[in-house]
């Protein structure tokens, strides 16, 4: 009979309870599919990093050769071109590069002499697939650090054999003996490889990491000798465990600099904080705290809620109570109905989310292998996994239903027969009147009845802040992969970029070419940034700043730098830069920023061509930016800027698509959190309205006194969450910049914030109308003989 | 004043139907104090309801004043209850978070022609509680200030239900001797249902209601005063 009692009650409550449900769900899936999504990767990627003796760190250093290298050079090599950097030189004579290379390596090790080195190689083919533009980093074999592992297949072990990734193969629909055109060359595949120092196939400090149009690769060695692309190289490193992570950055990061010996070095950096090695730690550890922390929030706000739902239907109910407690029933028997059917409501939702999320770890592993580069295994349950997600939150719902019920309980029978009358005004209501004190009685009492329950208030307050920060978080990230990617691309007028043959220098055109140089690695202030120099006049390279002003000619006045140099570092125009290069130095101003997050900074083509020359080349360049189309043969390397924008769409497509469906999560989140609790809020009040109503108030006025305040403070918690959303994007921007030297450009705009507010008053009025209907089928004059709250 | 013509309240639940009143014909003037006697169920708090505009009648007619509320909406009885009425219930309803001049200013700040605050409060003998909260007065004390607060805005007519139904017998004599004095002093029409027939003597008219129907009207020649009331 109890139980019938309690489940005609419960069944009144059906939207909210339904809605409840949904959040204890999501509580639980959120945990459970981040938890085991990771772990399927997690687990082999540990042996896969050991076996295949994963770098601890990555040195980076200037192609340019350095003015005593060049002196070697000539007294011990017949070089007849003028040869300014590494990777020209090793175009013209193998044997000199592996002796420069050689003598940087002694530099380093003479120096720190417990640490083990070797030379990254490598060649970046740009090419057409199934008419799409596709990229390829051709690694050369190593020999004792970040070792080939092969998934699948072995080693190509003649000219036209290749190795690749699977999740390029599967993404392109390519299989094991496949054959594959690359420029004017076939090859067939026979290996699926993986190389630990590529976790993302990310070959640029832009946020390009799919794995549909890029690739990494290995060839046999001879056949990478012979590709005609110029060669890239960094150092890979292994600590050989004589420096812990902090004593490698007190002893090495932070001392190589002060070296002059190693001039040629513009970065270390471990591989936790190397985005393309390293992401992967900060995505286990940050997807599982996320996941965690996400999951407690959801569910912390929801055992909330869930709290003040049975709190208000037992004090629908204490009348009832009462009288079972005066006819002799046990506290036991009132309370178990109560608390079977919050278990018999909430386990299942638990269990609901706890097996769809482990239902979606398997396609949330595979969409972690759509970037990451790893291996992985099946996923499987395992019983910490499942106590966390499902008896945590179930004993905690349990606890907070039972301590509800056991507060109600412990009153006296006649107690709970007479309506409940408050026995004093809050402390928090009692101490904040006299500010309100020359209000008139409705604003008094919009605010005083806010503060009648401090702790409904303070949860009112929290879900709010909850709500209006998911929403501008997402909100924040629409587009975030486009502007991080294509906007450089946007503003750039040439559609070609040449990268000039040292030994067959491409003279430009009069019309419809530019001469530039790009120094990938350089010293601005002891941080590696990629140096470009243009003309201060240059129509093909133009630099637009924030307010979309074209700022190219201020390059004669100084430095310009990208927006994301100047989030990265903390960069101000008109702070003076100090630029290291190959033991050169030159002071300059930070005189603009470019709208761009490329990680470049700019320099007149003249005065930079002067500078890496010693004064004696004012007209030195190493690119040709063109909007004609160049001859492959007249240059290493061709890139053509449409084909990297159209790589980069798919992925950007599928970011965004991404984003959208984490905005519609966060903003359903969002509603329901602001619908539950505007029900709430009214459905607490309907003795205030029904007197109000008594008394003559109009609905205007009810709603003035009742809703105003939640409204009023609603909107100012929407509306304060707005500066501090800002801060934390700001915070999260920074601590990725710290962290991985990437930018994630969130951008909160006016009409997100219109629009979340928008979202919050349209919510809030629906929910109000919806409870507001409910209340009106109350008779005023029973509600007049009910409790009084 | 008030008139009734053949007002019928019928209560569905389901398939059952309840009868609550059964073509009530009465009349209250301008001015009296009526006591609307009966037991529980007789039907008398659905006549105030109905009376008041709390609840619309199933058919017949209620006007006051020659407004006929009975076919009045939702907003239009409300005008008329800010206008006209005011309430008294057994339940004090206060709001615990005002103080009692800020509880009675509720009334007050909705009403075109209000008493003064504070003479009111005189008028229920809270002065010297008037910065208190409800939760620092005794039953007595806070019905006080509830008849304060219905009084303050000037109503025509008070229904006052069952208003000593939770208070003891000297209480009771006290709230029910400020009734009588403001409907004396006021010329309010005092409309107060009870089961207490002792309470009937300081009536001008008494009103017996059974099963939803009028049964008898008694006609009080002369009042007694609230204090004189032999406590049944």
């Amino acid at each position: 009979m109890l139980n019938k009692n309690v489940f005609r009650t419960l069944k009144k409550q059906y939207i909210p309870l339904l809605l409840l449900g949904i959040m204890i769900s999501l509580s639980s899936f959120v945990y459970t599919v981040m938890d085991y999504g990771v772990s399927g990767i997690y687990e082999p990627t540990e042996a896969y990093f050991k076996e295949s003796n994963q770098e601890d760190f990555a040195i980076s250093m200037v192609d340019l050769l350095l003015e005593d290298e060049i002196i070697y050079l000539q007294s011990n090599y017949v070089i007849t071109e003028p040869i300014f950097t590494l990777s020209g030189l090793e175009k013209i004579n193998r044997t000199a590069f592996e002796d420069i290379i050689d003598i940087r390596k002694n530099a380093i090790l003479d120096l720190y002499p417990e640490l083990t080195i070797e030379l990254r190689e490598y060649k970046d083919i740009f090419y057409s697939h199934q008419n799409n533009s596709h990229r390829m980093r051709v690694l050369k074999n190593s020999s004792v650090i970040n070792l080939a592992y092969f998934v699948d297949g072995h080693h190509p072990e003649n000219a036209n054999e290749i190795a690749l990734t699977e999740a390029y193969a599967n993404q392109n629909h390519l299989s094991l003996g496949d054959i594959i055109q690359i420029n004017q060359d076939t090859y067939e595949i026979v290996g699926f490889v993986l190389f630990p120092d590529y976790s993302l196939a990310m070959f640029s400090n832009d946020l390009i990491f799919d794995n549909k149009s890029q690739t990494i690769a290995m060839l046999s060695d001879e056949k990478l000798q012979l590709l005609d692309e110029s060669i890239g190289f960094d150092w890979m490193g292994d600590t050989n465990d004589f420096y812990s992570e902090e004593t490698f950055k007190d002893e090495v990061i932070q001392t190589i600099h002060n070296h002059e010996s190693l001039n040629f070095v513009t970065q270390v950096i471990l591989t936790k904080n190397n985005m393309r090695s390293g992401a992967i730690y900060g995505e286990i550890e940050g997807g599982e705290a996320i996941g965690l922390l996400l999951s407690l929030l959801i569910a912390s706000i929801a055992i909330l809620i869930v709290g003040i739902m049975i709190s208000k239907i037992l004090q629908s109910q204490r009348g009832s109570i009462g009288i079972l407690k005066s006819m002799g029933y046990s506290n036991f028997q009132i309370s178990f109905p109560y608390i079977f059917y919050l278990s018999v409501l909430s386990l299942p939702a638990i269990l609901i989310g706890y097996f769809l999320g482990f239902l979606a770890a398997e396609p949330m592993k595979n969409l972690y292998l759509l970037f990451y580069l790893l291996p992985s295994q099946p996923i499987e349950q395992h019983l910490i996994t499942f106590l966390i997600a499902v008896g945590v939150p179930f004993i905690f719902i349990l606890s907070v239903g039972y301590a509800v019920v056991h507060h109600i309980l412990r009153k006296k029978p006649t107690t709970l027969l007479n309506p409940e009358v408050s026995k004093s005004a809050s402390f928090i209501t009692k101490s904040i009147s006299p500010l309100f004190k020359k209000f008139s009685i409705q604003s008094k009492l919009k605010h005083l009845l806010l503060y009648r329950s401090f702790v409904k208030f303070i949860i009112f307050i929290i879900g709010m802040f909850y709500a209006a920060f998911l929403i501008y978080l997402s909100l924040s990230m629409i587009g975030i992969f486009d502007r991080s990617i294509q906007l450089y691309y946007e503003h750039t007028e040439h559609d070609y970029v040449g990268y000039i043959d040292p030994s067959n220098p491409y003279q430009p055109q009069l019309v419809g070419d530019e001469r530039a140089i790009e120094l990938p690695s350089v010293l601005m202030n002891l941080e590696d940034v990629y140096l470009v120099g243009i003309d201060s006049q240059s129509t093909l390279h133009p630099l637009i700043n924030r307010k979309d002003k074209n700022i190219t000619g201020d390059l004669s006045e100084g430095i310009i730098i990208s927006e994301s140099l100047r989030l990265l570092n903390g960069y101000e125009v008109g702070e003076e830069i100090t630029i290291d290069l190959a033991g050169l130095t030159y002071q300059s101003t930070i005189v603009g920023v470019s709208y761009e997050y490329s990680g470049k900074a700019y320099m007149d083509i003249e005065t930079l061509s002067l500078f890496m020359t010693s004064s004696q080349s004012s007209d030195y360049y190493n690119v040709i930016y063109s909007k004609n189309t160049l001859d492959k043969n007249d240059f290493l390397m061709v890139i053509n800027n449409q084909n990297i924008i159209n790589q980069t769409e798919d992925m950007a497509n599928m970011m965004n698509a991404m984003t959208f469906i984490l905005t519609g999560v966060s903003i359903s989140m969002g509603a329901i959190i602001i619908y539950i609790l505007t029900v709430m809020t009214i459905e607490d009040n309907f003795y205030n309205i029904s007197l109000f109503k008594v008394i003559g108030y109009n609905q205007k006025e009810i709603n003035k006194m009742i809703l105003g305040g939640y409204f009023i403070y609603g909107l100012i918690i929407f509306i304060i969450t707005i500066p501090i959303s800002y801060l934390a994007f700001i915070l999260m921007t920074r601590l990725l910049a710290n962290q991985y030297d990437l930018i994630m450009p969130f951008e909160l705009k006016i009409w997100h914030m219109l629009l979340t507010i928008f979202m919050f008053v349209v919510i809030f009025q629906g929910g109000a109308f919806v409870a507001k209907r409910k209340l009106r089928d109350i008779s005023l004059q029973e509600a007049m003989k009910m409790y009084q709250v | 004043m008030i008139k009734l013509e053949k007002v019928t309240k019928i209560y569905q639940s389901g398939e059952v139907q309840t009868v609550a009143l059964k073509e009530v014909d009465l009349e209250f003037k301008e001015g009296e104090l009526i006591v609307l006697l009966g037991p529980s169920g007789s039907g008398k708090s659905t006549l105030l309801n109905v009376c008041s505009g709390l609840d619309l009648p199933t058919s017949g007619n209620i006007t006051i004043e020659g407004d006929i509320i009975s076919q009045m909406d939702h907003k239009e009885l409300t005008r008329f209850r800010r206008n006209h009425l005011g309430f008294i219930f057994q339940q004090y309803n206060l709001l615990q978070t005002l103080s009692v001049r800020e509880n009675v200013e509720v009334g007050h700040d909705i009403s075109n022609d209000p008493f003064d605050v504070e003479e009111m409060i005189e008028q229920v003998g809270l002065t010297p509680n008037i910065n208190k909260y409800p939760y620092q007065l005794s039953g007595g004390e806070q019905q006080r200030v509830s008849i304060a607060r219905a009084i303050v805005k000037k109503p025509k007519i008070l229904f006052c239900d069952e208003p000593t139904g939770a208070l003891d017998e000297e209480n009771a004599k006290e709230i029910l001797g400020i009734i009588q004095k403001l409907n004396e002093q006021y010329k309010t029409t005092v409309v107060l249902i009870t089961h207490n027939p002792s309470i009937g003597i300081i009536a001008d008219r008494i009103v017996k209601i059974n099963s939803g129907e009028v049964v008898e009207i008694i006609t009080n020649k002369t009042k007694a005063k609230a204090k004189d009331i032999a406590w049944g």
